[in-house]
């Protein structure tokens, strides 16, 4: 992802919120401390999928925001 | 004052009073450079002394460790040795397994970051055990040996002040594990009725290794009654067929079996090979399907797969062959035995201990840099 970021693509890493930390260190350590997070609840493992859904739901208005940025 | 020491003040690498056991403890309890025991101050003298040992440049890299990918410097390790309360000697022994879990096929990102349970499990085989008197029998896994103790939980302090494995940050695990303050013991070779592992893996039985494993710490497998071969290994397969273990539910499963000397002499009386023992628990450590919850068996991949896989059934294996099994001997009397879960989302790996030159080192004192 990183990678791809560095090479001027427009890219995001999903992740729950309790993890939110760990992907910031890792973004620093790749050198791409600017890389987009987009942040749903935590836990995904264990839910029903409409629980799951309602996550991808959440993640939908930060994507779009993410390409309207990246777009202008 | 030395070189090291006017290179140190330099990069403002040492801290005032660090010889005071109780502030130099206050002070790296508060950076969160430790495991939460008391550290042995890494004064200069004390890393010089560490770093006799090793025949390598102090500043050059031997791997990054994963997740924060700091640079594993022989001068780091040596300070975290120092902090575990290493002997001199052990030293080359602390390098050789973390350039071993560095190896990619290894996963240390993934081991270190997970919300699984795993250490890294760190088997010594070869004659540098007996030379450096790594337990391999009673208490192996401890309490008691020096070497065991600390070389493990040098290993442990780079993993967390190098790699980042930080609790909550660099390290996820829902509830950690025990493990993670040390987890080292040798293969008890003389014991064994079998090859050891190293030699299994290609080695000579008088070339040193480690073998490092992602693995939870040791479930007991208590089997008093049984007087053969069969009867021990339908006790051990039973064990390992739990339908919550990784082994079970991931992909690249490498399940470990620590058996103990009287149940391995026990088995091998009976004309089992090693090879006949993998292929046993292969086949008999299986769970059957409707052990597993419906949402189980859609969700998870290697579950699914091993559903679907004609030779498997209804019965789930807990790897996907054989050879996947890693068999050992390690432990003193006792109709004991264990299962080692491992966390299934990398390989173990073997490594020779090597000179600087790339020779196979035959004792540790090759490592020393006043023998050259």
């Amino acid at each position: 992802m990183v990678e791809l970021r560095k090479r001027g693509l427009l890219t995001a890493v999903i992740c729950s919120d309790t993890f939110r930390h760990l992907a910031q260190s890792q973004a620093r350590v790749f050198g791409a401390p600017d890389l987009p997070l987009i942040t749903i609840q935590h836990p995904l493992g264990g839910l029903s999928l409409d629980a799951v859904g309602g996550r991808a739901g959440s993640a939908i208005g930060q994507t779009v925001d993410l390409i309207r940025d990246y777009i202008r | 004052m030395s070189n090291l020491e006017a290179l140190l003040r330099k990069q403002s690498a040492i801290v005032d009073h660090e010889e005071d056991f109780e502030k130099i403890n206050q002070l790296f309890y508060e950076r969160g450079w430790g495991d939460g025991l008391p550290v042995v101050p890494p004064t200069v003298p004390r890393v010089e002394r560490m770093l006799e040992y090793c025949d390598r440049p102090w500043h050059e890299p031997i791997a990054k460790i994963a997740p924060r990918y700091g640079e594993a410097t022989p001068l780091r390790l040596a300070a975290n040795a120092v902090m575990a309360g290493c002997r001199p000697e052990y030293f080359p022994l602390v390098m050789l397994a973390i350039e071993a879990m560095c190896e990619e096929s290894f996963n240390l990102y993934a081991v270190q970051a997970t919300t699984h349970s795993c250490a890294p499990l760190v088997v010594v085989n070869g004659p540098v055990a007996q030379e450096l008197n790594i337990h391999s029998g009673h208490a192996a896994f401890g309490p008691g040996a020096w070497s065991n103790a600390t070389i493990g939980r040098a290993i442990r302090l780079a993993l967390i002040n190098i790699g980042g494995a930080v609790p909550g940050n660099g390290d996820m695990a829902t509830y950690g594990s025990p493990a993670k303050f040390s987890y080292c013991a040798a293969e008890n070779e003389a014991a064994s009725p079998w090859e050891p592992l190293h030699v299994e893996r290609g080695y000579a039985a008088d070339t040193s290794t480690v073998t490092v494993i992602s693995a939870e710490g040791p479930h007991n497998v208590n089997d008093h009654e049984s007087t053969n071969a069969e009867g021990i290994l339908k006790t051990i397969a039973g064990t390992v067929a739990t339908t919550g273990n990784n082994n079970v539910r991931n992909a690249q499963s490498d399940p470990v079996i620590l058996v103990g000397p009287e149940h391995a002499a026990t088995i091998a009386a009976d004309g089992y090979s090693k090879r006949d023992v993998k292929r046993y628990l292969f086949e008999q450590a299986r769970i059957p399907l409707n052990r597993f919850a419906a949402e189980n068996i859609e969700r998870r991949i290697a579950v699914k797969i091993r559903a679907e896989s004609p030779e498997s059934g209804v019965y789930i294996p807990a790897a996907r062959s054989a050879d996947d099994f890693i068999v050992v001997v390690i432990g003193g009397a006792g109709k004991h035995s264990a299962f080692i879960p491992t966390f299934g989302h990398g390989r173990s790996v073997t490594r020779p201990l090597r000179t600087n030159d790339g020779l196979l080192a035959k004792s540790v004192q090759e490592f020393r840099r006043n023998s050259q």
